[in-house]
């Protein structure tokens, strides 16, 4: 076994300490998000499909209710918790130049029982079994097999932070850090179960009726908050400034922005609950907290935007640049909207319709997607050890097909859901609903057809990023610099 | 903490988690749990497997031996 440390001595003399990072974990990682990012995003397109093309629901497997909570479970915790698990792991040995804690075999250890993780609860959903929890769907076994996992991942993350050789911890380990434990406390606050036998995937909430829906959704939203939010603000905090090759914006905003979001965060999930049995005050409470949520939100995303001051220039030649600060202006955007549905009164023609998809798709894709694919095309050059990606065209195309694909998703969903919001609420002059349930499900086709193209648009750039990251890992360096020269004539002649 | 000593625990653990798997598999009484219980046998063994085979491939390294010939 290889030290973790070792002593170089420079040209002019002077000894440095080199650090052996371990980059074998966070390779794997990647590869791993990228996988997951592609079935993730098929599931989704399928069942996208499957709302416009109700044919398409194939019993008992390939059913919309089973199939449907395999999309977020690959989705955020395969694509996401990849992305996560890959730049947290690369991001704290670097900003504190320490190998990670407690060896190679631990990691190792997170990785794979992490894919176990995610292809079970896809494979139990498809099965029939759930807890019906948004975003906690798996059953007890499964929760108690990702309380391991979170654990040892926790350790390892905060053990390297505990022999940094840096005095100070960097503002992105603080918002790992708040991602890491407040998971840990919703997971086994939400999932605090007990099965019927150990033997049976079956268990019954601690928790009942307008309790069980509060806890619900002080997890649900928290999982948004902390997992979706402050562990990919993490990612925004470091490489933005490396990709643009300029300090954080605001260092001292950061601050703000970490503070002010962690402690405002945990008080929003009611608003999920509006119009319900949850008492007026509560309710009043989530929305008051989520309308504050405004001023952190806006905070960080500028922070995010003017840290490209000076580098403006780099966003017409790196496409992966590109990706990262559209995803803080998407940031922007949903981190807006939401506090605007939080509104009791814009809740009520939001509520339970498509808008409400269309948000969190905005926030899913525009933030979150964005911003992962910006982290992967840095550090795919970065972890492999090459001048820079196979095919810049490639990315280009990745970007447009992906920023189409959003576009087509979330506009769709907007009028959808305000369309379904109306229709609901219509009354004649007799005082009778206007519009029948089924009436409304009609008028939904044609923008369940665009989406399902927006879908599309999504996989088919996801698949384009898949070949780019594959020829980058397998061509030779010399074959990737004649590539980016040929890239470089072609946008110096106006291509 | 010493790598190898890390190594050691971590194969002993996962050693238990199969084991626990093994147990679960052995008295499931729906699908469900009959898949986890053998998912988590077949990740330990793999897990483990691939423990062993490191840590002789870095003794094999440690001793020069390329690979090719054998011990």
């Amino acid at each position: 076994m290889a030290s973790s440390a070792a002593t170089a001595m420079l040209d002019d003399g002077s000894v440095v300490n080199k650090v052996f990072y371990n980059e074998a974990i966070v390779r794997k990682f990647v590869i791993a998000a990228i996988i997951w990012a592609i079935i993730a995003f098929c599931l989704g397109t399928y069942l996208a499909s499957e709302l416009a093309f109700p044919q398409l629901n194939i019993a008992p497997y390939f059913n919309f209710g089973r199939l449907r909570p395999a999309h977020p479970t690959a989705a955020v915790f395969g694509f996401g918790g990849n992305v996560l698990f890959a730049t947290s792991f690369y991001i704290v040995q670097r900003t504190s130049r320490a190998r990670l804690f407690g060896g190679r075999a631990w990691a190792d250890f997170v990785f794979w029982a992490y894919q176990l993780q995610v292809a079970n609860m896809c494979i139990s959903y498809l099965l029939g079994f759930s807890k019906s929890q948004e975003y906690a769907e798996g059953e007890w076994h499964l929760d108690l097999w990702l309380a391991v996992i979170w654990l040892s991942y926790m350790t390892i993350f905060i053990g390297t932070l505990t022999r940094r050789k840096e005095p100070h911890i960097y503002v992105a380990n603080w918002f790992f850090i708040a991602y890491m434990s407040m998971i840990l406390i919703l997971h086994v606050g939400r999932n605090l179960c007990i099965p019927i036998s150990p033997f049976r995937a079956k268990s019954y909430s601690l928790f009942s009726g307008v309790q069980d829906a509060m806890i619900q959704w002080w997890y649900g939203h928290n999982v948004v908050g902390f997992f979706l939010t402050a562990g990919f603000l993490g990612i925004m905090y470091y490489f933005i400034p490396k990709a643009a090759g300029r300090p954080v914006y605001s260092y001292r905003l950061s601050i703000v922005h970490f503070w002010s979001l962690t402690f405002l965060y945990v008080w929003v999930g009611a608003h999920h609950l509006h119009w319900t049995a949850l008492p007026d005050w509560t309710q009043t409470l989530g929305m008051a907290f989520s309308i504050m949520l405004w001023m952190p939100s806006w905070g960080g995303m500028i922070n995010g935007i003017m840290t490209l001051s000076g580098a403006w220039d780099k966003l017409r030649t790196d496409p992966g640049l590109r990706f990262s600060v559209t995803a803080v202006a998407f940031y922007g955007m949903s981190t807006f909207e939401g506090p605007l549905m939080a509104v009791r009164d814009v809740n009520a023609l939001s509520h339970y319709t498509d808008w409400t998809v269309g948000h969190v798709h905005s926030g899913a894709l525009g933030w979150v997607m964005l911003v992962s694919f910006g982290a992967l095309y840095y550090l795919i050059p970065a972890l492999w050890r090459k001048p820079g990606m196979y095919s810049t065209k490639l990315m280009e195309w990745h970007y447009w097909l992906a920023m189409t694909g959003i576009m087509f998703y979330i506009f769709a969903m907007w009028i959808a859901g305000i369309t379904q919001g109306l229709m609901w609420r219509a009354y004649d002059s007799h005082g009778f609903l206007q519009y029948s349930f089924v009436e409304s499900v009609a008028a939904m086709h044609p923008y369940y057809v665009v989406r399902a193209i927006g879908g599309g648009l999504i996989v088919t750039g996801a698949l384009m990023m898949a070949y780019n990251a594959f020829r980058t890992i397998t061509t030779s360096d010399e074959s990737i610099l004649w590539a980016g020269r040929r890239t470089a004539g072609a946008l110096a002649a106006g291509e | 903490m010493d790598s190898k000593k890390g190594d050691l625990i971590v194969g002993i653990v996962t050693g238990i988690f199969g084991l626990v798997g093994l147990i679960l598999a052995a008295g499931a009484q729906d699908i469900e749990i009959y898949i986890f219980g053998l998912s988590l046998v077949g990740f330990a063994a793999l897990f483990i497997f691939g423990l062993v085979k490191r840590f002789y491939d870095e003794k094999d390294v440690a001793h020069g031996v390329d690979g090719q010939g054998g011990h």
